[in-house]
């Protein structure tokens, strides 16, 4: 099993890896670079830069809550 | 509590260090407003990158495993011999 750890590590550093130069790119490369240079296609509008991590922080805190208020229900329940 | 101050104390720090970088304009302004959100994606990445260097680089000992698994099977032996129930065997 020694394997499939290693390469589930290996995936997420590189998931990691290309989130932060993408995030990178997009944030502080590209508006330094001229409007019609074909490496704008590559990446979404600027707005996207801010929405993405927005909306993926408010996901996962809606989804700790949920499942926090679960645990707490359940150990309820049991207990009654 | 210190910890607690300690903390409040350097993220005021960080604050400050915002807000002044946002009034001198030395980075452009569309670039300070960012600044704070790409911290913290940085910060979960780099969580991210860690804990997955650690699966990577986790040790398994297949030695101390065989040694431990015998280690068990004595002491399973042993208890039964002195009439404790071990259990599924």
């Amino acid at each position: 099993m020694e394997l499939a750890d290693r390469a589930v590590g290996f995936i997420l550093s590189s998931i990691s890896v290309t989130i932060f130069t993408y995030y990178t790119f997009w944030v502080i490369i590209l508006p330094f670079v001229d409007k019609d240079h074909f490496v704008h296609n590559y990446f979404l509008p600027q707005e996207y830069a801010i929405l993405l991590p927005v909306y993926a922080g408010v996901t996962l805190i809606c989804f700790l809550s949920v499942f926090i208020g679960y645990v707490m229900l359940k150990s309820k329940k049991k207990k009654a | 509590m210190k910890h607690i101050a300690k903390i409040m104390a350097f993220f005021m720090a960080v604050t400050a260090v915002w807000i002044s970088l946002l009034q001198t304009a030395m980075i452009s302004q569309s670039h300070t407003w960012l600044l704070p959100l790409y911290f913290i994606v940085s910060l979960g990445c780099y969580g991210l990158l860690m804990v997955g260097v650690g699966l990577m680089q986790f040790p398994t000992c297949p030695q101390e495993a065989v040694l431990l698994q015998q280690d068990v099977i004595e002491a399973k032996q042993f208890l039964k011999h002195n009439g404790v129930d071990v259990g599924t065997d």
